[in-house]
């Protein structure tokens, strides 16, 4: 049985996108298990998902392990974290490296309090010491700076990385990962907190949108959130909006986009009176391209966009809206 | 019921991402601290908002004694605006170093509450906007074998002993229940915080916080002892390249930058 392993743990689920997310992590314990000289495991709590051999493949992971005990699921934080801390006491892994979601912003911090475990996260990066601690770069701020944190001592570390701030890498001809079921005993646990209503996903997610048109403070009136949804629905994105816009209720909590809100990483992100504080740029400086409009040529988005526009987003989003519909 | 309430004073985030948009903030000689003593110290926003939702549940009229804790070298002005607010009890902890980690925090706070007999609910913030870490709570949540319940926008206390709290999830609300005692985060949905009254804010002015250390806490050296040390910190640079489309009207700007846009294949 392997000990001191850098482990990735990750949950499986329907959407093909979390395992897109998880190549980020994979890529990154890939990395930092070669350069301690120890064994890479890739643990999916949940069903085995078919396409996760190919992906262990060609990433270079070893071994690929599974926890299906539904107790164990996504959501379930006590089934989770017992589970954890049962596999962790058997295996003692170096690293546990989760990819930041929703549920992980709980669950890793309890999992790391019930281990004793040092735990960081936001993470951006990973170095590996000589002497085999851990440095572990962070963002804080919402981004206006970078902290290293050192992980030393003997537990396993926990370490949760931040969505795209990796970019996944293959590696060519590695072999078949061994894959085996790893067994918890969870008939003890009764999940303590209940959930009487679920929440309900409506519609495409902002984490997997091509285009988003957003829209922030300078818009001024929450009925000018139309304009928004307008050149978005014209562009076949997705509206999203500034924490303000949804702090004063104009737009629902699922729109928002930033530290707090959504981690997008669209082709393109079109910004309409949106200033560019570092909270908001947590998420979208990942996109490919970003286009503002702001009426302020010293705004702070400048610096992160492709493009500018210096000018009023109510008299030009009308415009881009047409601009749009007439096709190319 | 006892409700605690956590909190901790940080730079001002806004004066933060001014300074470091302008190229100016100034990390110090220790390679970590940011030195700027122009930038002001405030309560976490977040913090602010978990003292809301506890005011909310007196509100309610749920008779509630309300403790406010922070572990800090001196945040006195920010508890002594706990106080103003409503708090029965405002205590500090100083702890053991400068830079204590989550884990030493948080069993600070465990320390703290248990020195209290314990509590019904304890509201945290769902991070710090400093470290933006979102951790302590967690640690807290498990060293008082708690429930933890986190980011939330709604907290309600009903007479069964039950807590019924509204989450914020990427999905939209979530709505759960658990029973207390149990620890809840509170997200910026919540909604604006209260302001104190003139005449409560004089009065809180004379509030002296209780002081307490980690030895009248009961707490062990070892149970204190950093997992983390912050190392280093930088600011990280932004690349700007922006071209600037120049137009002499809306429509004319709204044309080139989709003449752009459609160039470089971003649209259709
Ligand atoms: C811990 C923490 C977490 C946070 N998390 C988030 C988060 O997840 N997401 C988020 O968005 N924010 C977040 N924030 C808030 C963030 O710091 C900013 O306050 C917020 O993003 C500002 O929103 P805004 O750009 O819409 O508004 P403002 O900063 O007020 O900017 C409005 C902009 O519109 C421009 N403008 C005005 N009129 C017009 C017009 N007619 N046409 C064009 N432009 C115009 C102005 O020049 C200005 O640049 C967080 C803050 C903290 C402290
Ligand atoms: N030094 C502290 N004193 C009191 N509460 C704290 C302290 N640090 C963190 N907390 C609480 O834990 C929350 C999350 O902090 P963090 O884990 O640092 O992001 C904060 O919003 C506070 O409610």
């Amino acid at each position: 049985m392997t000990t001191n392993a850098v482990v990735v743990c990750t949950w499986s689920d329907a959407r093909g996108d979390v395992l897109e997310e998880t190549e980020a992590a994979l890529t990154l314990a890939r990395r930092t298990s070669t350069a301690l000289g120890t064994d890479f495991t890739w643990l999916v709590v949940g069903p085995l998902p078919a396409e996760a051999v190919d992906i262990a493949q060609r990433q270079g992971v070893a071994s690929l392990e599974h926890i299906e005990d539904p107790k164990a699921a996504a959501g379930q934080a006590d089934g989770f974290v017992e589970g954890l801390t049962q596999y962790c006491a058997e295996r003692t892994p170096k690293l546990l490296l989760f990819s930041q979601g929703f549920d992980v912003r709980l669950v890793a911090p309890r999992l790391a309090g019930r281990l004793g475990a040092g735990i960081v996260m936001n993470a951006v990066d990973i170095e590996a010491s000589d002497d085999g601690a851990l440095n572990v770069t962070a963002s804080a701020y919402g981004g206006d700076t970078r902290r290293v944190y050192a992980l030393a001592g003997t537990g396993p570390a926990l370490v949760s990385l931040l969505a795209n701030a990796v970019l996944p890498e293959r590696v060519d001809g590695a072999p078949s990962p061994t894959v085996a079921p790893v067994a918890v005993d969870l008939a003890s646990v009764e999940e303590r907190v209940r959930v009487i209503e679920a929440a309900r996903t409506e519609g495409p997610r902002l984490e997997d949108a091509e285009i988003i048109v957003a829209g922030g403070r300078g818009l001024a009136s929450p009925d000018n959130y139309k304009l928004v949804e307008q050149l978005a629905e014209a562009l076949g994105g997705l509206p999203g909006a500034s924490r303000p816009l949804v702090d004063e209720g104009w737009v629902d909590s699922s729109r928002q986009v930033g530290l707090t809100g959504k981690i997008t990483r669209p082709g393109l992100y079109l910004a309409a009176g949106i200033s560019g504080a570092s909270q908001h740029m947590a998420g979208c400086a990942a996109a490919k391209s970003i286009a503002a409009i702001n009426t302020d040529p010293d705004a702070a988005i400048f610096r992160y966009a492709r493009y500018g526009v210096v000018g009023d987003c109510l008299e030009i989003l009308p415009e881009l809206i047409r601009a749009a519909k007439q096709g190319s | 019921m006892r409700i605690v309430v956590c909190i901790k004073e940080v730079l001002d985030p806004d004066a933060v991402n001014n300074y470091a948009l302008a190229g100016r903030l100034e990390i110090g000689e220790d390679g970590k601290s940011l030195t700027q003593t122009t930038i002001p110290q405030l309560m976490n926003g977040f913090d602010e908002q978990a003292i809301e939702a506890a005011l909310r549940i007196r509100d309610a009229g749920v008779e509630c004694t309300l403790c406010v804790v922070s572990v800090g070298a001196d945040p006195s002005v920010p508890l002594r605006h706990a106080a103003a607010l409503g708090a029965d009890e405002v205590a500090t902890i100083a702890p053991p170093s400068p830079e204590p980690d989550s884990h030493t925090v948080a069993q600070l706070l465990a320390g703290y509450i248990r020195s209290l007999g314990g509590a019904d609910l304890v509201l945290c913030g769902r991070q710090a906007s400093d470290d933006d870490q979102g951790v302590v709570p967690a640690l807290v949540g498990e060293l008082l074998d708690m429930p933890v319940v986190a980011i939330a926008r709604a907290v309600e206390q009903p007479a069964s002993g039950t807590l019924r709290v509204t989450r914020v999830t990427p999905d939209g609300d979530e709505i759960v229940e658990t029973s207390t005692p149990a620890l809840v985060t509170i997200s910026n949905e919540l909604g604006d915080p209260r302001y104190p009254t003139a005449a409560s804010k004089l009065k809180a002015r004379r509030v002296q916080p209780k002081a307490l250390t980690a030895e009248e806490l009961a707490l062990e050296a070892d149970a204190l002892a950093p997992r983390v040390a912050l190392t280093r910190q930088f600011v990280p640079t932004v690349q700007g390249n922006c071209e600037f489309i120049t137009g002499d009207s809306p429509a004319e700007l709204a044309d080139r930058l989709v003449a752009r846009l459609r160039e470089d294949k971003l649209l259709a």
